[in-house]
């Protein structure tokens, strides 16, 4: 079976077709393409099952043979230049390619039937299949150009996706936000590209570190110029993976559908970047500066992003900032040097959070139905609270994933995220301190989230009550048509609520957007009326439909465990563990130190310390947020803590700095708007307004100038023959006059 | 527009034609094929001896005369591609299709025209971008048959100046292309035409002083009989304080076309009053005179000049990517923006060209072609949005994306292009000028670092405006008043560029 890596060029290719050919149709045939949007769902899930199949197979003889494949074609431009590009198959290459195809599926599955009702259906399937093509040509390619070229493309869709509901303005504002940062980190690694080529004369990754070996084994390089290549490369990973300076993004991005957070800005785009330096790996391990800046970086924005997602009050926000804190801890133990850990972290991270983010779409989802379809209403969480009764699939699967992402053995991060807090004990003791910190803060956050969302009563009605809400309550709709389809006024509303009993999901989802203003108003103070003695359930958020929630149940049995390819059972350390079997060439490249120190007593030790941390923060996020009835307050930390008249003014103040920081997004955003669009702006001002004044100013001036001295002379020369002879004669006799002074 | 080629059909050849004319037929096809046929002579005479015929049209309309003009466009572009097919080797460094007619005998001034590798890509540019700027130019009534003649002196114009090999034909050729200009500027602009008009034509004839003074100081230099032809002028040494002053001459003359800053204001004037299919003309092949130009006879001529101010236009190049990129979101004009932009990707093809590698002016050649697509192809949706929505400023419009989705999907892919993502031309372009930079001997490493870094700040910038206008324009939600029925869609004149520019 040697002969089936000559094919993997085909992985990208395959689910190229469906965007090609949903692109041509919509624009050439537009009733009939939009009439086949089921067969173009399925076609392009069914590509990338075989593109699954495909790389499964694939992945096994690597684990077998523990061989590298890898095959380049040239493209000469001319005759001292040409790029090459090709595909490498390393067991790096395998588990990302596993790891995107399985979500990615599970992903089209689900969003099959969460954007089932959306006009943009089939441009959605169109963009997210691109993105899959984009996304494994990055994982396979075997250089850094066409690594740069993937790397781009990953970003425009990402742009697409965010922006993909293009009528709301957050939306716009969030997608060209995140092309821009994204951009920044662009900058960054073409210029290490460039600056790594005019180094060592290539671009492809295992000449370059060979190469690089040498030349720093010799020493003949200057080594200030290739820490700035290094770093400039690294900044790249950093925009991409949501690091601290360029995080401010990733939560803005969540204005996109939830699928595509799922899929892209929490499993897999955001990996890229730690994907980048895992590959690069090699390079960087030469420099320690280099490794030491990223797991500062790393462990900066550990703490940041858990800071941040304490007092969010939009659950999809939070997850992001969740995210960014665990892309963090994947950068803190690439820069710990382990690479087998963060990959391993990279796999469980990326099944819980695509776990917990389809979770919270299905809530969202759900939601939707009842309170519209603004993202400040149907993601808020003070809205939420007490949908354990009702969405019970959902509730287990979110309550996994929560379990999951804390820390909670036997979970899939748990193995993971342990081995990191292991690894960064080993490396230093303050970058351990703060990580096992934020290792309860995580858990604090994420039962944060669940308890306000499951537990408790459903708030929605609360704060209709409050009369606050009820005014502003005209769900946008969103694709903004504004055509009244006037569904038969006469409708009576009694019998929009039986419907509304039968199939309510799906009436609403349906009809929501096509409902003008008003009498969305009427139902809705309908609703909330017959709601008034808490006994129709038909007002309640319903659990999704089968299709959304099948996606749910597998990605619950990944995060039970997947954990599992990361252990070894056998207490000897002879026999590795799948994972470690199937990195030993990587791993042998990197000289790493394989010694399992210590065995089962050492980790036994560890891992208790770690989970009673976690139970600590799950413990204290119940003190904060336990379902009592007013749960109208308790959302406000503040309140909670009102226990002991003294310390109370002081814990209060802590309290306070704290949910400010973390809800004014630790006052990064506020920064960057300040100093980086304002003094982008003013610039741009500026020099529009020297364009226009001064440059442009020059030549206007020589016209008004020339215009005057024009209408000067003809004023003067009037035409008079009389005046020009006097003239003349005045200047003659004046020349006389000096003359005759001047001679005498 | 099938049914006009349809009338068009000529007749079925009789059977009884007789043998004298099978003869003439013969011979004719064999001119044809052969390479004594003065290929690039009649494809600079062409349109504009046909756009004269105009002018004996009987008044039936502007229809006709539309029609007429798109059709000579489209028989010029495929004489253009058949005879660059079948009659030009590739492979082959050397002028070919040369012609050399003595014109004026007593200062040896020849119609001498040949192609190379060089020119091959701006001639097909130009008559590509003319015939879509003719299809643009679709809801022009005023005046149409002047219009329509303009449009294809300019045709002329600009391949003549592609194809010229002699310096003086340059020269005219250079000239007679901005009389139309200016005529389409001031009598088809907009509010503010005549002074645009104006400022163009003393801009361009400024600097056309220069370049004449230039062109006269070439070819008398060094001997008695004024030598016009550049291939001898290639081998010619000159003084180099000399060389130097006619390097600046020349240089001076292009910067304004091509535009360089400072030298840059007419354009965003020019570009903001102009109709959209002028626009389409300026940015898409004007400014790439300038550049031709500036290879052409800058660089090949005067080599010695060139290398010591590469240096400096370098820097001027990267200042210009930089300042232009800055300049572009702060305008309210939707054309202007766009102008800015175009002078912000001038910037690569002065630097590819100043690079003094191969690889760098491959990059600046292919940028020439890749920017003459781009820009043009903005102009084209920006003028097919304004025939529909009828706003120029940018704070004012805002959520067109839902009545016109073939328009926002064409503009996002033509800004994706224009910010140079890989995949589209741009970015092959901007790529290939930084290897030409990386790899070029000439310059210390500060230097290359510095430069380099210039260019991708500009890299980053180019989304801020490029995102924000395509934002500006298409995202959010507005409600339109307008009942137009042709605003919903792209019409027909519409479906031909879709066809042609999807090649990309």
């Amino acid at each position: 079976m040697e002969h089936i890596y000559q094919y993997t060029w085909i992985i990208p290719f395959l689910p190229l077709q469906v965007p090609l050919l949903i692109g041509a149709g919509l624009f050439f045939f537009p009733t009939a393409t939009k009439n086949l949007r089921r067969i173009w769902a399925f076609s392009s899930i069914s590509l990338l099952s075989i593109v699954m199949i495909f790389s499964i197979k694939l992945s096994i003889q690597q684990i077998n043979s523990n061989s590298i494949y890898q095959y380049v074609w040239s493209w000469t431009i001319n005759n001292d230049f040409s790029l090459e590009f090709g595909y490498l198959l390393d067991p790096l290459t395998s588990i990302m390619l596993i790891l995107i195809t399985t979500v990615a599926i599970l992903v089209l599955v689900y969003s099959d039937n969460y954007m089932s009702h959306d006009q943009g259906y089939l441009r959605f399937f169109a963009y997210m299949s691109f993105f899959n093509t984009s996304m494994l040509g990055l994982v396979t390619s075997s250089n850094l150009i066409q690594i740069y070229i993937f790397w781009e493309l990953v970003g425009m869709c990402s742009y697409l996706l965010i922006g993909f509901w293009f009528t709301r303005p957050i939306a716009a504002n969030a997608c060209q936000k995140a092309f821009v940062t994204n951009r920044v980190g662009d900058f960054g690694l073409l210029l290490g590209i460039l600056g790594l080529y005019w180094i060592t004369g290539s671009f492809e990754f295992r000449d370059l570190f060979e190469i690089v070996n040498n030349l720093i084994k010799t020493n003949e390089v200057n080594s200030l110029f290739f820490i700035l290549c290094a770093f400039l490369l690294f900044l790249g990973a950093v925009a991409k993976s949501a690091q601290f300076p360029l995080h401010v993004w990733l939560p803005d991005a969540m204005e996109g559908p939830t699928p595509i957070s799922a899929l892209i800005h929490a499993a897999t785009m955001v990996a890229a970047g730690i994907f980048l330096v895992a590959r690069l790996l090699p390079l960087f391990i030469v420099i320690p500066y280099i490794m030491y800046g990223i797991s500062v970086i790393g462990i900066i924005t550990v703490l940041l992003g858990a800071t941040l997602a304490l007092a969010q009050k939009d659950i999809k926000r939070s997850l992001a900032y969740s995210t960014m804190s665990q892309l963090g801890y994947m950068m803190l133990a690439l820069g710990m040097g382990s690479y087998r850990v963060a990959l391993f972290h990279l796999i469980t991270h990326a099944y819980s959070k695509a776990l917990l983010f389809l979770g919270s779409g299905s809530l969202i989802h759900s939601m939707e139905t009842l309170v519209g379809y603004s993202p400040d209403k149907s993601q808020n969480m003070v809205l939420m609270g007490g949908l354990r009764k009702h969405v019970p699939i959902t509730k287990i699967a979110f309550l996994i994933g929560t379990l999951s992402l804390s820390g909670i053995p036997p979970l899939a991060c748990f193995w993971s995220k342990d081995e990191i807090l292991n690894d960064s004990l080993v490396y230093s003791p303050i970058f351990a301190i703060i990580a096992y910190f934020t290792a309860g803060l995580t858990a604090f956050y994420m039962f944060r989230i669940y308890l306000l969302t499951f537990e408790g009563h459903f708030n929605f009605f609360l704060k209709n009550y409050s009369g606050k809400k009820s005014s502003s309550f005209s769900s946008i709709s969103l694709w903004g048509k504004e055509e009244l389809k006037s569904i038969n006024p006469k409708f009576p509303l009694l019998n929009l609520l039986t419907i509304n009993n039968k199939r309510k999901s799906s009436f609403f989802s349906k009809k929501l957007y096509k409902i003008d203003g008003n009498l969305t108003k009427k139902i809705r103070s309908f609703i909330t009326n017959t709601h008034f003695d808490n006994k129709d359930f038909s007002s309640y958020p319903n659990e999704s439909d089968n299709t959304m929630l099948f996606p749910l149940i597998i990605l619950i049995l990944f995060t039970l465990f997947i954990g599992f390819i990361g252990i070894s059972f056998n207490q000897e350390g002879m026999d590795l563990d799948i994972l470690t079997r199937w990195l030993t060439p990587s791993i042998n490249l990197l000289h790493s130190n394989l010694n399992n120190s210590g065995g089962w007593y050492d980790f036994v030790i560890n891992a208790t310390f770690s989970v009673s941390i976690a139970y600590l923060g799950i413990f204290i996020a119940f003190f904060c947020y336990k379902p009592v009835y007013s749960s109208f307050q308790n959302f406000d930390l503040i309140n909670s803590f009102d226990k002991t008249g003294q310390k109370r003014i002081f814990g209060d103040k802590i309290i306070t700095i704290i949910y400010n920081w973390s809800f004014n997004r630790g006052y990064v955003d506020a920064f960057y708007g300040i100093f980086l669009i304002k003094g982008i702006r003013g610039l741009a001002e500026l020099v529009s307004f020297f364009d226009r004044r001064i440059i442009d100013g020059i030549p206007n001036g020589f016209g008004v100038t020339s215009f005057f001295i024009g209408e000067g002379i003809k004023y003067g020369g009037g035409g008079r023959i009389s005046s020009y002879l006097f003239w003349y004669l005045f200047y003659v006799s004046i020349f006389l006059i000096l003359y005759y002074v001047y001679i005498d | 527009m099938l049914d006009f080629f349809y009338r068009q059909k000529p007749v079925p050849k009789k059977k009884w034609i007789s043998f004298w004319v099978r003869v003439f037929l013969a011979q004719v096809y064999l001119v044809f094929t052969t390479n004594h046929f003065p290929w690039l002579t009649t494809i600079v005479v062409l349109p504009i001896f046909a756009g004269s015929l105009i002018f004996l049209f009987p008044h039936k309309g502007n229809k006709v005369i539309r029609w007429y003009t798109i059709c000579v466009c489209i028989l010029e572009l495929l004489l253009t591609t058949y005879a660059f097919c079948y009659h030009f080797q590739p492979d082959d460094p050397l002028i070919q299709l040369a012609e050399d007619y003595k014109w004026i005998n007593f200062f040896d001034f020849h119609w001498r025209l040949g192609i190379d590798g060089l020119s091959i890509g701006p001639i097909l540019l130009t008559g590509f971008i003319t015939t879509l700027a003719t299809l643009e130019a679709w809801p022009v009534t005023r005046d149409s048959r002047l219009f329509h003649f303009l449009m294809l002196a300019m045709y002329s114009g600009q391949i003549g100046l592609f194809s010229s090999r002699d310096l003086l034909l340059f020269f005219i050729m250079w000239e007679l292309e901005l009389i139309p200009v200016y005529l389409l500027l001031s009598m088809w602009g907009g509010k503010k035409r005549l002074y645009s008009a104006t400022k163009f034509i003393l801009y361009t004839a400024g600097g056309s002083i220069f370049l004449l003074m230039g062109v006269l100081g070439v070819s008398l230099y060094g001997s008695n009989e004024p030598t016009l032809n550049l291939e001898t002028l290639v081998n010619q040494s000159y003084l180099v304080t000399l060389e130097i002053i006619f390097y600046i001459g020349f240089f001076i003359a292009f910067a304004v076309k091509l535009p360089i800053i400072p030298l840059h204001t007419w354009l965003p004037d020019t570009h903001g009053e102009a109709h959209y299919s002028t626009c389409m003309l300026l940015a898409g092949i004007l400014l790439k005179m300038g550049a031709y130009g500036l290879i052409r006879i800058n660089m090949e001529l005067l080599p010695h000049a060139h290398s010591l101010f590469s240096p400096w236009l370098m820097i001027i190049g990267t200042i210009q990517i930089i300042y232009a990129a800055l300049t572009s979101p702060g305008q309210r004009n939707l054309k202007k923006r766009i102008a800015y932009s175009s002078v912000s990707h001038m910037g690569f093809i002065i630097i590819g060209i100043s690079s003094i590698t191969d690889t760098g002016l491959n990059g600046a050649i292919l940028q020439i072609i890749s920017h003459g697509f781009i820009g043009a192809a903005l102009f084209f949706l920006a003028g097919t949005s304004y025939d529909r929505i009828r706003l120029v400023y940018l704070d004012e419009m805002g959520g067109i994306g839902i009545p016109m989705p073939k328009i926002f999907t064409l503009f996002s892919s033509f800004s994706m292009a224009s910010l140079a993502l890989p995949g589209m031309s741009g970015f092959i372009a901007e790529l290939i000028v930084f290897f030409g930079i990386i790899t070029s001997q000439k310059y210390l490493l500060i230097a290359k670092i510095l430069i380099t870094f210039g260019m991708a700040i500009g890299m980053i910038l180019t989304p801020i405006y490029s995102l924000s206008m395509s934002r500006q324009m298409f995202y959010g939600y507005k409600l339109f008043n307008i009942t137009n029925s042709s605003f919903f869609d792209l019409d027909h004149a519409s479906c031909l560029f879709r066809l042609l520019f999807f090649y990309q």
